[in-house]
């Protein structure tokens, strides 16, 4: 019963006034991240840390207004994919091929609504799943020695592009650049200075909020110039609601499957919400057998694929928050948060932090039901500024980037880095060099080297040591069926993915 | 023919990185104390390994290509990093509202706005922003030449 004492307490802390407005607040951004497109869940949250840190939030206050816009996020990817066509965020893909369906038969309103059910369900199941599992897994998590930790963040990268991921090379190359430029700086345990080339702000380091805003939000407005995405896109018109309860009841079934195939897709490494939604409304399609009329507009079809991925993106936290090793981009995101918060992820932290540990998954639940309540009336809202066309949002949200950064530390040369992030971005992408890998090694490398380090000398420099506990040896071999599985599965899942999806993802 | 430059030369790029980055790591100095089993150049020489190895992988077996955006366009990227790059130097001398609505508007405008429409958003985003900060957040944003 210990859970439920301390998930009571996390209510203690998520409910207070202060909290809750802040998580009301982050509900409605997220909401509005998601839904536009080419903002992702990622690159919002990553906009909006620095102003986190600028309004002098405790953390547990600035960790729950952030994880209300991941969540926000998941819902709002679906807006855009039901009215446009366009997904949102990479998972909100397979919402397309119902959702569009549903609006072009004028029932643009019952697809919303659907959809915002689907998406409280999925993260409902999910969150009971993370708080079941969490506590568990973390426990066990302290059993692990520095050596297995050493193989878990090899595991991190290996796993990071995904089975369907393309290039796992580039996925390594990617997260090599970024451990690489988190060794730039003092270290830490001997006081050497290394690759700081006497300039004096490399001193400490490469600042990954910095580094993270620059990779994502600038060059994210170099991708809108080149592909010259200036004006708005057609919404279909929203018709008035008019849904009865028996259509909302007939959905539940397969958003509770929904959650439960996205709550796994998400815990598991290489997997992700992507696949949970994918999976999910693959699984679904089965089920029904020839009762489905799938991608015509089934509105379970609609429910199948949000209740995955909102499923997926609760159940990503398990592995970020227990161990401390993201699975996602955006879980990357909120580690860099919790870091820079002087809280290290992982298995202590539900010691040490439990008030915080808990407090976010209270706030979880609790945001859960400030999105249902805030989407089903207020989508009307969300709709209207889907249409402020990118020519005045994006400058808008790079202007928003830049002076959180500057807030920061007051420090120009802190812009001309992010200008140098964004830049370097655009060309990572350009080649198809993954960016998350990048970020997850300027985030963890510290991490990584310390256990290294540790487990080293406790080997006095023996590099045996590395895999010569079962654990270790269990996780290096997991890593290395993550890398080549890819190649193997790969092109065939990305080929069903896209045969399903035909032409209707504007990029690849 | 499949163009593969991109991925070849983006290797070879990435190859002398990892030599030169791993290169560097045997020059540091022996920490104070005497070398023990794990220095600071020990995850850096991995590193440099993984990094050679992956980019030798991306040299030999290239993806196809993807098209850079030469001519107009490019000119059109470039613009907005200069004007990026051209914001950070107005900020604290020019001040954040003269030098917010010039960048903002410059986007815009770029991006497809007409002229008056574009820097009036870049007008209205930087008042709201600097009240927003400096009286809201109390976070003092520069006034520049504003100032009296």
């Amino acid at each position: 019963m210990d859970t439920l004492n301390y998930l009571m307490q996390g209510f203690g802390v998520a409910l207070t006034p202060m909290n809750l407005l802040l998580a009301l607040i982050g509900c409605f951004l997220g909401t509005l991240i998601g839904a536009l497109p080419g903002l992702g869940p990622a690159n919002g949250v990553a906009i909006l840390i620095p102003l986190a840190f600028t309004l002098g939030l405790p953390p547990e206050s600035a960790l729950i207004m952030l994880t209300a816009v991941y969540s926000g996020a998941m819902y709002g990817g679906r807006i855009s994919s039901i009215l446009l066509n366009i997904p949102g965020d990479e998972p909100a893909m397979m919402t397309c091929l119902d959702g569009y369906p549903m609006a072009q038969q004028g029932k643009a309103a019952e697809a919303l609504a659907i959809s915002a059910v689907a998406s409280f369900i999925g993260s409902l199941v999910a969150c009971i799943g993370l708080i079941l599992l969490a506590p568990a897994l973390a426990k066990f998590a302290l059993t692990f020695g520095p050596a297995d930790y050493f193989a878990l963040f090899v595991l991190a990268f290996a796993t990071l592009g995904g089975i369907t991921g393309k290039n796992p090379m580039k996925t390594l190359l990617a997260a090599a650049l970024g451990l690489m430029m988190s060794t730039i700086g003092i270290d830490i345990s001997t006081g050497n200075q290394r690759y700081t080339f006497d300039i004096l702000e490399l001193y400490e380091g490469i600042d990954f909020i910095i580094a993270i805003v620059g990779l994502f939000a600038i060059s994210e407005l170099l991708f809108f110039i080149e592909r010259r995405i200036s004006d708005g896109d057609e919404t279909i018109k929203v018709n008035k609601l008019k849904i009865k309860w028996k259509e909302i009841l007939a959905i539940i079934p397969t958003s509770l499957r929904g959650g439960v195939v996205g709550f796994v897709a998400g815990v598991l490494p290489g997997a992700g919400a992507s696949l949970g939604s994918f999976l999910s409304y693959t699984i679904e399609k089965r089920m029904l057998g020839s009762k489905n009329r799938f991608g015509e507009g089934d509105p379970k079809g609609v429910a199948a694929p949000e209740s995955g991925n909102n499923g997926a993106a609760n159940g990503a936290l398990v592995p970020m928050l227990t161990l401390g090793i993201p699975g996602s981009g955006t879980t990357a995101v909120l580690l860099a948060m919790l870091v820079s918060l002087n809280i290290t992820p992982g298995p202590l932290m539900f010691q040490q932090h439990a008030e915080i540990v808990w407090g976010v998954i209270a706030a979880l639940l609790v945001g859960n039901f400030l999105l249902l309540l805030l989407n089903i009336p207020m989508v009307g809202i969300f709709v209207k500024l889907l249409s402020v066309p990118p020519k005045y949002l994006m400058p808008i949200v790079t202007l928003v980037a830049i002076v959180g950064i500057y807030s920061i530390s007051h420090s120009a040369f802190d812009l001309y880095f992010m200008i140098f992030f964004g830049v370097l971005g655009y060309i990572l992408r350009k080649i198809e060099i993954p960016l998350v890998p990048v970020i997850l090694g300027l985030l963890l490398g510290p991490e990584m080297e310390k256990n290294l380090r540790h487990a080293m000398m406790l080997s006095d420099g023996d590099w045996a040591v590395l895999w010569s506990s079962w654990l270790s040896i269990a996780i290096w071999a997991i890593a290395i069926i993550g890398l080549i599985t890819p190649y193997i599965v790969g092109p065939m899942l990305r080929r069903r993915m896209r045969v399903k999806t035909a032409d209707e993802v504007t990029e690849d | 023919m499949i163009m593969t430059f991109n991925d070849r030369i983006f290797g070879i790029l990435m190859l002398l990185l990892a030599v030169a980055y791993g290169w560097q790591a045997q020059q540091f100095p022996e920490p104070f104390g005497g070398a023990e089993a794990i220095g600071p150049e020990t995850f850096p020489t991995v590193l440099a390994i993984v990094l050679g190895l992956t980019s030798l992988y991306l040299i030999v077996r290239p993806d196809p290509d993807n098209g850079w955006p030469w001519g107009k366009t490019m000119i059109e990227i470039v613009v907005a990093i200069v004007a990026l790059i051209i914001y950070t130097l107005m900020l604290e001398p020019v001040g954040f509202i003269i030098a917010t609505t010039l960048m903002v508007g410059v986007l815009c405008w770029r991006m497809g706005a007409k002229l008056l429409p574009a820097f009036l958003t870049g007008l209205i985003s930087a008042i709201v922003t600097f009240v927003l900060f400096n009286y809201g957040l109390e976070l003092t944003l520069p006034l520049g030449v504003l100032e009296f």
